[in-house]
């Protein structure tokens, strides 16, 4: 009972978070430390700051702007109540049962059933749709979306991303900087270290960006889950959200995105059918969510 | 040594600050989700007249249906305590339900679209009077934890915060045991 009730799901899904986040930090620490001793502490004071900072500018500027960000990006549209009345009271259960701001709320054209939300806090929260989501969902499948996304608001999965994103980012650019100085000839300093550090250190480096990514991958896929979690926690409702997928799942048409770079924030990615391997995809297997909620729904209704 | 101890001092007050605070922020949630239950009990009053009346132009004489409405109306809208509201709540949900049952007997009443948009109107407010029930009493939940667990519990007096009511609807039939037959 315990295991598949969602708060249990929810709290389980923090927990790995924060546990992915702290590792994400130590990667950090590992490949600062084997600049250190491949480099020497000069080359690296001058290297790490500057990569840091690259990344810092770069995520940290997208994630204060997303909302506007993302409506380029995609090209979606804000639209106002007149525009789809069912859709608005829609949304205001879910913000009732929330408890949160209401969003903004914009229309993506496209033949793809899809959503996303963005935003950098509740108050600047952003959910979009495309058209054809709001053609194939009966109200109570809708509302599971609706609820999914609110709940990516609810647990600011837009901040945990840009964490993620600019760890990764940081560490990818330290990477790239530090192997090319390798092939220059840098590594002036001091020449009386022990071989098996520098051989280390060089395989840290080199590995490091591919296991951040791994590890952004993997963040991406807990807060999926958490928010299907937490989006049960706002209807009591699994078995809406888990037709919902189950029509997203039986349908191959992918949105026709503009860029690459926003794709990890669609409720479907539109990316994953493409990737090699489950480690680097940015959401769990859509059967994998549709049985988690179905076993939520086996727990019978939930009390008020 | 003196440092030590006015550094305590001042955590310990900070901390004494922090469970107050919550305690206070806690007790204006529900306050505030209550406030949401209300409001959205008042919309779906309002809906009511309206529905009431296109459901009469079609089906006249299911007289005993509309006096049930509007009787459970006029209790909910004179509701003040958290138990009386819920009381007139739940009765005025059966009510609808019955109203609805009628309406499903007339087709043409049914396609009409003033009766489609009202109908629209009406789930989507049972949908929020009953989100913001479960916000509410999610709230009183956390609420009443933090009434009654250490450390918070011993600032509860002191803040003025008391556990409150869950917000429990009268539904007779929700309290029947389903009757299985195999």
């Amino acid at each position: 009972m315990a295991e598949n009730n969602f708060r249990a799901l929810q709290s389980a899904n923090k927990g790995k978070t924060y546990f992915l986040l702290a590792s994400m930090g130590v990667l950090t620490w590992l490949v600062a430390y084997s600049a250190l001793t491949y480099f020497g502490a000069g080359t690296t004071s001058a290297i790490v700051p500057i990569a840091v900072g690259i990344s810092l500018v770069g995520v940290w500027g997208s994630y204060y702007g997303s909302d506007k960000l993302v409506l380029t990006m995609t090209g979606a549209k804000l639209i106002t109540r007149e525009d789809a009345p069912e859709l608005f009271n829609l949304i205001e259960e879910v913000v009732i049962a929330s408890g949160l701001p209401m969003p903004k709320v914009a229309i993506v054209e496209d033949t793809a059933p899809n959503a996303f939300a963005t935003g950098r806090n509740p108050e600047h929260a952003l959910i979009a749709f495309t058209t054809r989501m709001l053609e194939v969902m009966d109200r109570d499948e809708l509302q599971g979306v609706i609820a999914h996304e609110m709940s990516h608001v609810a647990n600011r999965d837009t901040l945990v991303s840009a964490v993620a994103a600019s760890t990764a980012g940081a560490i990818a650019i330290l990477s790239d900087f530090l192997t090319r100085m390798m092939f220059f000839g840098g590594r002036r300093e001091r020449e009386n270290q022990n071989p098996l550090a520098l051989v280390v250190s060089l395989v840290v480096l080199m590995l490091a960006p591919i296991a951040a990514m791994l590890l952004k991958s993997a963040i991406s896929r807990k807060r999926e889950a958490l928010a299907d979690a937490t989006a049960v926690s706002f209807t009591r409702n699994p078995a809406g959200l888990r037709k919902a997928l189950e029509v997203l799942a039986s349908d191959t048409t992918v949105v026709r995105q503009k860029s690459n770079a926003v794709a990890h924030i669609w409720i479907e990615s539109p990316l994953d059918g493409q990737t090699v391997s489950k480690l680097f995809s940015s959401h769990p297997p859509i059967q994998e969510r549709i049985a988690t909620l179905k076993a939520m729904e086996s727990l019978g209704p939930t009390a008020n | 040594m003196e440092i030590i101890v006015i550094g305590a001092i001042a955590l310990l007050v900070i901390f004494a600050i922090a469970q107050y605070n919550r305690l206070v922020r806690l007790n204006i949630t529900v306050d505030e989700a209550f406030a949401q239950i209300e409001v959205q009990l008042k919309r779906r009053a309002d809906l009511i007249p309206n529905l009431v009346e296109t459901v009469k132009g079609y089906a006249a004489h299911e007289q005993s249906t509309f006096n049930a409405v509007v009787e459970a109306r006029a209790k909910s809208t004179s509701a003040t305590t958290v138990a009386d509201v819920a009381a007139a709540d739940g009765a005025l949900t059966n009510a609808l339900k019955g109203l609805l049952a009628v309406a499903e007997a007339y087709p043409d009443l049914k396609a009409s679209s003033n009766f489609l948009s009202l109908q629209e109107e009406l789930s989507t407010t049972e949908n929020k009077v009953s989100f913001a029930r479960q916000f509410y009493n999610d709230t009183v939940r956390s609420l009443n934890t933090a009434v009654k667990t250490i450390p918070t519990n011993f600032f509860a007096g002191f803040a003025k915060v008391d556990a409150r009511e869950f917000y429990e609807v009268e539904n007779p039939a929700d309290r029947d045991v389903p009757n299985v037959k195999f």
